[in-house]
């Protein structure tokens, strides 16, 4: 398939969710709603089930507002004003994690807001290294387990899960792959973004596949040198009317830091003899993000590294509005950008955001910085 | 070789005249929002007053909020980049441009090359900006220009919310309501100012020279106010609004010397 095609099918299928969940749904297949962020998407895949990604939607928040306030971050109440609306019907379960305080605000709202859809709490520790922490992860996700058997009637096997590891593992290393060669060939923001996004909303195995097809097209094309190079970091960076600005500023992403895209795709699952030791495992071992607690802050340092290693001239934090995480890492990025000499921009987004006037000048502004 | 530079604000438009990147030949300002026929307006003074034609004109730059939207520019830059160049050919000495314009607040890092290496914009609120003047003249049946002048005026200046236009617009009324001096309101409306923006230019960091450009800089009370809030001077040109129009004219000179090379 042409790479035109390809991209046309990512597109297609990143702004379908509905879609793809009708076509699961029409093949017999239950289907699990994964929250952000870090559901253990193996034990659902391993249950044959499908995990399907429910954030990443812009849209006037309305009935959520009934159980949140105006100031918490607008993934959250998009996420609960779509299961109010209706949108999930067909949904057998939601999974939603508990790593960050909102999260939390999340599960609790969920089950009196959407009661017809089950609320599967995945609860993990702060400190997720130590052995303890391990052990407390592997004890949540047998509580997920146990949650998804009794949603969805379906059952888990460890042998099902080392295979559902393996599909992750080779998912996470096709689309490291991708992010490599996306930096380097042309593709556009918005394009890359489709990459990532549709894979919330396909089985892993089926865009394993897809992705494997558009990198061999993009390896057969010339080098892309002409666009001024940027990582960008954030969790959540696929507004299309956002994207369209960074095209239309000759700018290109090199590498990301966000948790909808790379961030999730860094950890592979280890290679150990309980299938659900070595999820676990994969857990403790994940690093530089801003909801996996790390007192050294090494992800600042991981970010320059990025900037540095993809020959970028800056980096740029789209920073979800009211994301308290988030804008605790800035400061110390900030700093260690200015020392490493790159350029940075901090552009508050927000998923109900329809006016990118002001974004615009910012990107534009950051482009012919000195 | 003339130059012209076009800065399409919220509030008004600006145009200038260079000739070789160094002459002022015309300016003109126009109170007009964004959208109306000021610029057209702005650009027919400023040709009126030069006698020049726009043949005459090698290389036209359009900047700020309209500039998108503008079809008779050769390039669209951001204000961003044009106050820094405008500030720096008026000003070489200077590190840090606080603009504040009618909708919107910037402070830019100039390096020694006068070229930005750093900026801040406000949020998306009208607190800080030449919009939260507005309004309050308004409440207090002042014209802008009178802001200034009140200011002076002023003996114990209020305490006036820098959070929110909206909250700040009640506050005054309440202010009005208790008897507070006219003068001391104004004093402490151009102080709230100041000090949303001192924020805001902290963020970057504050390196002398400090200069102030935008509409809301040819205001005393809040140009008094900011050097208070950031224990520095403040330099200011007569032509401080005008920064993003010449800005656009000397980069509009850079470019076309590039083609012509």
């Amino acid at each position: 398939m042409a790479i035109d095609e390809l991209l046309a099918q990512f597109h297609e299928i990143a702004t379908s969710p509905r879609k793809q969940l009708d076509k699961y749904l029409a093949q017999g297949k239950k289907v699990v709603a994964c929250a952000p962020v870090y559901t253990p998407e193996e034990i659902i895949h391993s249950m044959g089930l499908v995990p399907m990604g429910v954030w990443g939607a812009e849209m006037e928040v309305n009935e959520a507002k009934k159980y949140y306030p105006a100031f918490i971050c607008s993934i959250m109440q998009v996420v609960l004003e779509l299961g109010v609306t209706g949108q999930y019907k067909g949904v057998s379960a939601i999974v939603i994690p508990s790593l960050c305080d909102s999260l939390k605000s999340l599960g609790q709202n969920w089950k009196y807001a959407v009661p017809d859809i089950p609320f599967i709490p995945m609860t993990y520790p702060q400190n997720r290294k130590p052995a303890y922490g391990v052990k407390y992860t592997k004890a949540m996700y047998e509580r997920v387990i146990s949650d998804l058997q009794t949603a969805t009637g379906a059952q888990f096997s460890g042998v099902a899960l080392a295979n559902s590891n393996r599909v992750y593992n080779e998912h996470n290393a096709v689309m490291r792959e991708f992010a490599e060669v996306a930096a380097d060939h042309a593709i556009t923001a918005a394009q890359r973004n489709d990459v990532f996004k549709s894979a919330w909303f396909m089985l892993k195995e089926e865009h394993t596949a897809l992705v494997k097809q558009l990198i061999e097209e993009m390896k057969k094309t010339p080098k892309d040198e002409s666009k001024v190079r940027v990582v960008v970091s954030g969790i959540l960076a696929d507004s299309p009317n956002l994207l369209q600005i960074f095209d239309k500023n000759g700018l290109k992403i090199v590498a990301d830091d966000v948790a909808q895209e790379s961030r999730q795709y860094r950890t592979d699952v280890p290679d150990m003899e309980n299938s659900l030791d070595a999820l676990a495992q994969k857990f403790a071992d994940m690093d530089n993000c801003t909801l996996l607690y790390d007192r050294d802050k090494k992800r600042v340092g991981y970010i320059v590294d990025q900037a540095k290693k993809h020959n970028a001239v800056g980096v740029i934090v789209l920073m979800t509005k009211f994301c308290d995480p988030e804008e605790f890492d800035y400061v110390p990025i900030k700093r260690a950008c200015e020392a490493a000499g790159l350029r940075h921009l901090n552009i508050e987004v927000d998923c109900q955001m329809v006016n990118y006037e002001q974004a615009g000048t910012m990107i534009q502004a950051f482009k012919e910085m000195a | 070789m003339f130059t012209l530079g076009i800065d399409i604000g919220s509030t008004t438009a600006k145009a200038a005249i260079l000739k070789d990147g160094k002459e002022t030949v015309a300016s003109s300002i126009v109170i007009a929002t964004v959208g109306t026929d000021g610029v057209s307006q702005a650009i027919e003074n400023v040709f009126r007053d030069s006698g020049l034609k726009k043949e005459d004109i090698q290389f036209t730059v359009a900047t700020g909020y309209g500039r998108k939207t503008f079809e008779g520019a050769d390039l669209q830059v951001s204000e961003l980049t044009c106050h820094a160049i405008g500030v720096h050919h008026e000003f070489n000495n200077v590190r840090t441009v606080i603009d504040i314009g009618g909708q919107d607040a910037k402070v830019l890092s100039l390096n020694e090359q006068g070229r930005m290496v750093n900026f801040v914009m406000n949020d998306k609120c009208a607190a800080g900006t030449g919009r939260f003047l507005d309004v309050m003249a308004n409440i207090l049946h002042l014209d802008i220009s009178q802001l200034e002048v009140e200011a002076a005026k002023a003996t114990h200046p209020a305490d006036i919310s820098s959070t929110c236009t909206v909250f700040a617009e009640s506050e005054v009324i309440s202010q009005l309501a208790a008897g507070t001096k006219i003068p001391d309101l104004v004093a402490g409306i151009c102080q709230s100012v100041a000090s949303r923006v001192a924020a805001l230019a902290k963020r970057v960091g504050v390196k002398e020279t400090v200069c102030m450009s935008g509409g809301v800089a040819r205001n005393a009370g809040v140009r008094t106010a900011m050097e208070k809030e950031l224990g520095v001077r403040i330099a200011y040109s007569e032509n401080a609004q005008l920064m993003g129009a010449f800005g656009a004219a000397l980069y509009a000179f850079d470019k076309a010397n590039t083609v012509n090379s």
